[in-house]
């Protein structure tokens, strides 16, 4: 496969410094894929990506992009041909939502009409109605919509590659999961070649297709899938820097509509008494699940709910713990813990109802995958037994 | 910026100007606010019409104290006043946006020395030197007012660049805009508010520091402050300073109100 972007001995020396901000680092990033550059601070991520689109001008080696050498272009022009989020995000605060996300399309200028719709279809891209937020300005907006405002400002004039600077960093660890899934979700529909930086391991197990660890030395320790780091680390820096709890960071790499899910009985909620009753008596649980007409979970109810002589609508317990499709298993323990009823529901795109992941649900797959690893690391070892690692280490 | 030029939105914030006008006036307590200077002047200035017109005045107070010479001294006032700030306001702003410049940022101790020390030394003996050497009469008066009031718009235009969040540059440059559209596009419509603020700060000192343009021939409500001095008349001098004063507070006001205007919405 073709790399959409090629690294060649990347090196950075910042002037009246004795040592390399970025030693040598040598890197194919294919279409599509998430790269995610993870490392302790001073490591040389965040340097290696502001070099891929001249932020930071390299001292030697070659960016080539889609084939093409772009180490001397016109950084203004190569920048206008990739997405920038950065932590701060960088809103201009002087300017509306809309004309932030025009930035890029009236730079390449392009007509009103056709930045309009771009804008419009955008922010419902990121969940922001355009019509309560295009005429917004930044300050008016919550850290995480400002990040989604971020985030749709990079994709404005689709470019085939997105750079992200630790772009959930500074949002709240309940938002920022929420923003994660989201974009996750987007990237599957988009398809971006995405280079993204986290110093938090478990941010670049959830969101890297391949992970690559910098050390202390400013070079790349193993570039891999998340998988093989977990579980066949390079070195001892690696296998230090994943840290302890390697099962429960494993997780994290299961999404809840690659497992089995379980299946609970449900009514819809404007069922009458009697028949919800009997469905509770044919099964084996002490609650039923309501809900709606479009089969969006409303309620349990419990067979004493529904034996209350004041029975209404509103009787039983809210549904609180919900996962969508893309989460991780991990999310979805989570969820399961907090819940009263011992299960996440998973919903689908539309907040349908599509099955439940419980306690059983999580121990098959982490066994499954246990197994499954086994088998690959005899595998690899069958294939190179000098011990080499996937996509080769520093 | 030519595709916006038509843009619809960007129409609504231009639209958005008098608005904010409107809103200056919209509940008691902001027009409370709003005019509160220029009614204070009204009764000032009402009080001494009042005083003046309980005193018999001498054939000489009588000279000064007629309708057209105030009026003329109040017009000059006001005119090298305006000037002195456009002339501030032309070579302050492009000097403090030079200075933010990566090139030439070695030489912004050597620029605000400079006007630190048009500041530092005393008015009245800057304009009496460029009398002696220009002669007498409103240039010289301008060019030495105008050195005066450099330092603030400087200073502000300055700390006004400098300010803007690093992110926001960053943001701007990383998404391929050039370096003249982040000074234009970013930097200097966030750094409005203060230059604003300095640019006021100048007018409220050349509006003062005006008045010395009495001694060397250039006019203004020094004039009549001086004949009062200089006579010993009370009622000269009592006329020349409230005019003056009144005029300081009316030039603020409307400062103040451009201030509230031109500030970028958003901020």
């Amino acid at each position: 496969m073709d790399a959409m972007i090629r690294l060649e001995a990347l090196t950075k020396r910042y002037p009246g410094q004795e040592e390399l901000a970025v030693d040598n680092v040598d890197m194919e990033i294919r279409p599509g894929e998430i790269v995610v550059l993870v490392g302790p601070s001073g490591c040389g991520k965040t340097t290696t990506l502001k070099m891929i689109n001249r932020i930071i001008e390299p001292t030697s080696g070659r960016i080539i992009l889609e084939g093409e050498d772009v180490t001397d272009v016109n950084p203004d022009r190569l920048r206008r041909r990739i997405g920038y989020v950065i932590q701060q995000v960088g809103l201009f605060p002087h300017q509306t939502i809309a004309s932030n996300v025009a930035t890029v399309p009236k730079l390449l200028g392009w007509g009103k009409e056709r930045i309009t719709a771009r804008v419009d279809e955008l922010l419902e891209m990121v969940s922001l109605e355009p019509r309560i937020y295009r005429d917004r300005y930044p300050k008016e907006l919550s850290g995480g919509q400002r990040q989604r405002v971020g985030v749709a400002r990079a994709m404005a004039a689709d470019p085939p590659v997105m750079l992200m600077d630790e772009p959930f960093g500074a949002i709240d660890p309940i938002t920022r999961d929420r923003l994660q899934n989201e974009f996750l979700r987007l990237q599957e529909e988009i398809q971006k070649t995405i280079v993204f930086v986290t110093h938090d391991i478990d941010e670049a197990i959830k969101m890297g297709d391949r992970i690559a660890i910098f050390g202390d030395n400013h070079r790349i320790q193993q570039f891999a899938t998340p998988e093989a780091i977990l579980s066949q680390p390079a070195n001892e820096f690696v296998d230090d820097f994943t840290g302890t709890g390697a099962s429960l960071k494993r997780l994290n790499l299961v999404r809840v509509r690659d497992v089995d899910l379980g299946e609970w009985p449900t009514a819809i909620s404007s069922v009458r008494r009697e028949d919800a009753l009997a469905q509770l008596d044919e099964v084996d649980q002490a609650f039923l699940l309501l809900v709606d007409s479009n089969r969006r979970p409303v309620r349990w109810v419990s067979r004493r709910d529904l034996s209350r002589a004041d029975w209404n609508q509103h009787v039983g317990l809210p549904v609180r713990a919900q996962v969508p499709l893309n989460a991780t298993l991990s999310d979805a323990l989570d969820e399961m813990l907090t819940s009263s009823v011992g299960v996440a529901i998973v919903v689908d795109d539309g907040g349908a109802y599509r099955g439940i992941v419980d306690i059983d649900t999580v121990m098959t797959a982490v066994n499954t995958l246990r197994a499954e690893t086994r088998e690959r690391v005899a595998v690899a070892a069958w294939h190179a037994p000098a011990g080499a690692v996937e996509e080769g280490g520093a | 910026m030519a595709v916006t030029g038509a843009d619809p939105r960007l129409a609504a914030e231009q639209a958005g100007s008098p608005s904010r006008l409107r809103a200056l006036v919209s509940d008691p307590a902001k027009a409370w606010n709003t005019f509160a200077i220029p009614l204070i002047v009204l009764i000032a200035l009402a009080a001494l019409y009042q005083y003046l017109g309980g005193v018999e005045l001498t054939s000489r107070e009588a000279a000064r104290l007629n309708q057209p010479e105030l009026i003329l001294r109040a017009r000059q006032h006001v005119v090298l006043s305006v000037q002195i700030a456009a002339w501030v306001i032309a070579i302050a702003v492009p000097l403090g946006i030079m200075l933010t410049r990566p090139w030439a940022k070695r030489l912004t101790p050597i620029f605000v020395g400079i006007a630190n020390a048009g500041q530092a030394i005393p008015s009245i003996g800057l304009l009496t030197i460029l009398a002696i050497a220009i002669g007498v009469g409103q240039r010289g008066a301008v060019i030495g007012v105008t050195a005066y009031c450099i330092l603030p718009v400087l200073r502000n235009t300055l700390v006004g660049i400098q300010q803007v969040d690093d992110s926001i540059i960053e943001a701007g440059r990383g998404m391929g805009m050039t370096r003249q559209a982040v000074l234009w596009r970013i930097e200097m419509p966030l750094a409005v508010p203060i230059v604003l603020a300095g640019v006021r700060t100048a007018l409220i000192l050349a509006v003062g520091t005006i008045t010395l343009g009495a001694l060397v021939g250039a006019g203004t409500l020094g004039v009549i402050i001086n004949s009062g001095v200089v006579g010993f008349s009370n009622p000269v001098l009592i006329t020349g300073a409230v005019l003056t004063a009144s005029v300081a507070l009316l030039i603020d006001w409307v400062a103040g109100i451009a201030e509230t205007v031109l500030r970028p919405k958003g901020l």
